[in-house]
């Protein structure tokens, strides 16, 4: 027995008070009233006493007994009295909606209605088993758990936002939604209801390795039959063949999901143009994976597509956008290009041009490597001097050694990345006046024979020896030193390109090399930063919906291509305590009985009738009652 | 402003063909419409007698003379103008309001008495109104014809209720200011702290018609309240505690009923009538239908 409005306390002040002003008011309407008659002897029986009035009686007791238990039922009824004392109090329920991207999929038999729609009639006919007066929030559930509704009493909002939930992108972690369905309830202050899970159960094997559900008082489970045979496309990756400069290989993951083994045709096409059908034949849960080969350096949309069609279109299909790959153009003003081709040509990004130092000329779309020679016309864009003449040289000489000992490379730049060799033999060296935009990159003991100077765009590197003469030719050191010279004159030519498609939400991708944390970006298409972590040196990152993102860290990139679903790799089995499927109408949930309407009913009822049997000119009400119900008879 | 009158034209057109009857005969002054059983100078032959001294010789029967040789003497009926007494309750207890009407039981009475005199001065009858409480007030005769009826009305407006009602001082000043026998209307509520009827008796004994017009309002009869009251009398202040319930109206009613039987009783046992009017019956109903069924008129 329970009061929903006020506490008992409340309801007794409150009933005390209205009784007293009732019978107050009863009492001062049943004084004597003064009355002045002409017919004062009619009212004495002759023979008899005059009648003694009985005015310290309460008059007409049973009008005061109707009146305070008339009120006395309209106050319960607004109170909302209720019987069952705890089973009847409001309760707070979580209604988590499975919204994971298998809820696609359409069911077997009818390719109209997906398991999306199962769920949310499975939703809806257990939101119509909840008593009214609790409380619903409805949770979106995939790899996040999004509320979309806040506690509700209004069956109509809450059946909105179950209509309105739709298939998203990622797989269902199942455990991380039931644990906020949990706080929810911890947090709502009302007594905990039911934590209701609407779906099939499909989850990843990750959770599944790891599940972690939370301990839940009241757990029910809407299942939903699943059984869909789908095979699907994990993954589409490009990268650039290591034999092949110019050819892309691409990788095309395709797993079974279904318990029956089936030939799956995966078919590529670039632009517009057929690369080619692969046949697979995938066992039942088994995952196959096949590669083609592109040639392109344009940039190009690779489309890998699944054949036959099956009830879960959305992993049928997987676009990878394709970028250009660029070439650093480099022109050579020297008298011996023999000894510069090897190291440039080792390369197939760059494209190197060597002409004599007569065709000199100062435009540059590239690179300008000018080996001992000083043109009348400054150079532009980006150079690289090779032992420049002492006169008029790019950055001050110093002055000229021979056979300078003690070789050194400055470590901590891009320049020297790689370079250990100590005590090179260089025949001669000039040794440079530092600047303040002037970096040393090597330097002897007489000072810096190597220094570089980053002006806006352009670039320049001053080498004050011949690397590619005396014994420094065949040193490792020199190669070395070229790439990491043409590298950091044009990072972008030079970046590995990763670009692969998969599913979205949670993405993790692997980094190699000595990249400096804070250099690590993960871009989306419209250049929005989207937040991620650094663990055991992979970037990790979460994209809840379909997108293209970059993840560049140093010198390397990887473009995800997020198109894909996040599907499950297994089945989740609810465990034996939990309830299943729709409570009935009698169910323990329904006990509640709505008391206020029929107490409110009585209690006005029951001041009507003390009203026509005591109020005045009752008698004639009755007459009129008497008549209708004899008319009526 | 002018107040508006007792009576309407229409109304008194209708009363005109109405006439105040009573059953006995009594002697008096010719004229009216009533028969006289009482010798008289009148017009139409009714006995014969022997003569006296004294008696007129224009009355002697001469050709029973002239063969009987004895003198007898002619008698003819008279048609006596016999007055017409009204006597009118002015106490406090006819002046109570009634609930939810505004005529009170005077009101009615004042029209109820216009009415009547209306009718008696259409039919050449006299009429003399005499108010009364504990003694009787100031008469008022008239006479002669429909245009009389004016004076008469103006005095009826004129009258204020006051005093307390008392019937036995009233009928013994009545029966010595008035000894010639004729018929008296009393309309009043006959709500005497004495026993009227034991005076209303007393006039009859006289020889005197009595026509009795109880007058009472509908919360007279039939009392609507229920509780607890203290009830105070309104001319003599008595009062009485009581509680009021279903019970005890129904026994008021009952000595309501039994008293207004006894004044029935009372007019019949004289040769008299008795009509019973409550005030929410109009004035026309009650002429033209409770007091012709009575044939106190006709």
């Amino acid at each position: 027995m329970e009061f929903l409005n006020l506490t008992l306390g409340q309801f007794l002040l409150t009933f005390g008070v209205i009784a007293a002003f009732s019978v107050a008011l009863y009492l001062l309407d049943r004084t004597r009233k003064r009355m002045v008659v002409s017919t004062l002897r009619f009212w004495v029986t002759p023979g008899q006493p005059a009648p003694v009035s009985r005015n310290r009686k309460v008059n007409q007791p049973m009008s005061l007994l109707l009146q305070l238990l008339g009120m006395l039922l309209l106050l319960l009824a607004i109170a909302e009295f209720q019987f069952g004392g705890a089973l009847n109090k409001r309760r707070d329920h979580v209604l988590v909606l499975d919204t994971s991207a298998w809820m696609g999929a359409s069911i077997p038999g009818n390719a109209k209605t997906t398991l999306m729609d199962v769920v949310r009639a499975n939703a809806l006919g257990w939101l119509r088993a909840v008593p009214p007066t609790d409380r619903v929030l409805v949770v979106r559930a995939d790899g996040l758990a999004t509320p979309v509704t806040s506690w509700e009493s209004d069956r109509r909002k809450v059946a909105r936002a179950i209509l309105e939930a739709q298939p998203g992108a990622t797989a269902l972690s199942l455990s991380q939604n039931l644990e906020f369905a949990r706080e929810l309830q911890r947090q709502s202050g009302a007594e905990a209801g039911e934590i209701v899970y609407s779906g099939p159960g499909r989850i990843s094997a990750r959770e599944a390795n790891a599940m972690a559900l939370p301990s839940i008082p009241a757990f029910r489970v809407l299942n939903v039959d699943d059984a869909v045979e789908n095979s699907g496309i994990r993954s589409v990756g490009a990268r650039r063949s290591e034999s092949d400069p110019g050819t892309w290989d691409i990788l095309v993951r395709v797993k079974n999901y279904g318990k029956t083994a089936r030939l799956a045709n995966v078919t590529m096409n670039f632009g517009k143009a057929p690369m080619g059908i692969h046949p697979l034949e995938l066992p039942p849960g088994g995952e196959k994976e096949t590669i083609f080969k592109v040639r392109t350096r344009a940039a190009g949309i690779i489309e890998a597509r699944l054949y036959p069609k099956d009830a879960f279109e959305a992993d049928n299909y997987a676009a990878l956008e394709l970028p250009e790959q660029r070439v650093l153009h480099v022109v050579v003003y020297t008298d011996s290009p023999e000894q510069m081709r090897p190291a440039l040509a080792s390369d197939p990004r760059v494209n190197a041009e060597f002409k004599p130092k007569s065709q000199y000329k100062p435009d540059n779309d590239g690179l300008l490597v000018l080996d001992r020679f000083h043109p009348a016309t400054p150079p532009q864009g980006n150079v690289l001097w090779i032992d420049p003449p002492p006169d008029k040289p790019p950055v001050p000489i110093k002055m000229r050694v021979e056979k300078p000992e003690g070789l050194r490379w400055i470590p901590d730049q891009p320049l020297t990345e790689g370079l250990r060799a100590r005590n090179a033999q260089i025949e001669s060296a000039s040794v440079f006046e530092l600047g303040p935009t002037t970096t040393p990159v090597a330097d002897v003991e007489k000072g810096a024979v190597l220094v570089a100077r980053a002006d806006g765009k352009n670039r320049m590197v001053v080498i004050g020896f011949n690397p590619f003469a005396g014994s420094m030719r065949y040193e490792l050191t020199t190669p070395l030193l070229l790439g990491n010279i043409l590298r950091w004159m044009e990072p972008g030519v030079f970046r590995d390109v990763d670009v692969a498609t998969q599913s979205s939400g949670a993405v993790s991708a692997p980094f190699t090399g000595t990249t400096d944390r804070n250099s690590v970006q993960v871009l989306t298409d419209n250049g929005a930063v989207l937040p991620f972590n650094i663990r055991d040196r992979a970037v990790q990152f979460f994209a809840g919906e379909p997108a293209r993102v970059r993840v560049i860290a140093g010198s390397s990139e990887r473009v995800f291509s997020l198109t894909l679903p996040e599907m499950w790799d297994a089945k989740w089995t609810a465990p034996s305590t939990a309830r299943k499927g729709i409570p009935a109408w009698n169910d323990s949930l329904r006990r509640t009985t709505i008391l206020w309407p029929w107490l409110a009913l009585l209690g006005v009822g029951l001041l009507l009738a003390e009203w026509i049997i005591y109020g005045n000119a009752s008698s004639a009400r009755l007459h009129v009652i008497r008549g209708g119900l004899g008319r009526a008879a | 402003m002018s107040k508006d009158p007792l009576l309407d034209r229409h109304f008194l057109e209708r009363l005109e063909r109405l006439t105040i009857h009573w059953q006995r005969s009594f002697p008096g002054l010719v004229g009216g419409h009533n028969r006289s059983s009482f010798a008289g100078g009148g017009q139409e032959f009714l006995d014969h007698r022997n003569y006296h001294q004294g008696d007129d010789l224009r009355a002697v029967n001469w050709r029973t003379y002239m063969r009987l040789d004895k003198m007898f003497l002619k008698m003819f009926q008279i048609e006596p103008r016999v007055p017409v007494r009204m006597l009118l309750d002015t106490s406090v207890s006819m002046s109570m309001p009634s609930e939810g009407k505004s005529i009170t039981k005077f009101d009615y009475a004042r029209k109820l008495a216009a009415s009547l005199c209306y009718v008696g001065l259409v039919r050449l009858d006299t009429i003399e109104v005499l108010p009364f409480s504990d003694h009787l007030h100031e008469s008022k005769t008239c006479g002669g014809g429909r245009q009389r009826f004016t004076p008469l009305s103006n005095f009826l407006e004129g009258l204020k209720p006051a005093g307390q009602s008392s019937f036995m001082p009233v009928a013994k000043q009545f029966l010595n200011d008035y000894p010639q026998r004729g018929l008296v209307i009393i309309i009043s509520d006959f709500l005497d702290e004495g026993d009227c009827q034991k005076a209303i008796q007393y006039i009859g004994d006289y020889g005197n018609e009595l026509m009795l017009l109880q007058l009472w309002a509908d919360e007279d009869r039939t009392p609507p309240w229920t509780g607890e009251f203290d009830f105070v009398d309104a001319e003599s202040n008595a009062k009485l505690h009581i509680h009021v319930d279903a019970d005890a109206r129904k026994k008021y009613t009952e000595a309501f009923d039994a008293f207004s039987a006894s004044l029935r009783t009372l007019a019949v046992r004289n040769n008299g009538k008795y009509t019973g009017l409550p005030t929410s019956l109009s004035i026309e109903d009650a002429i033209f239908g409770a007091m012709v069924q009575t044939r106190s008129i006709a």
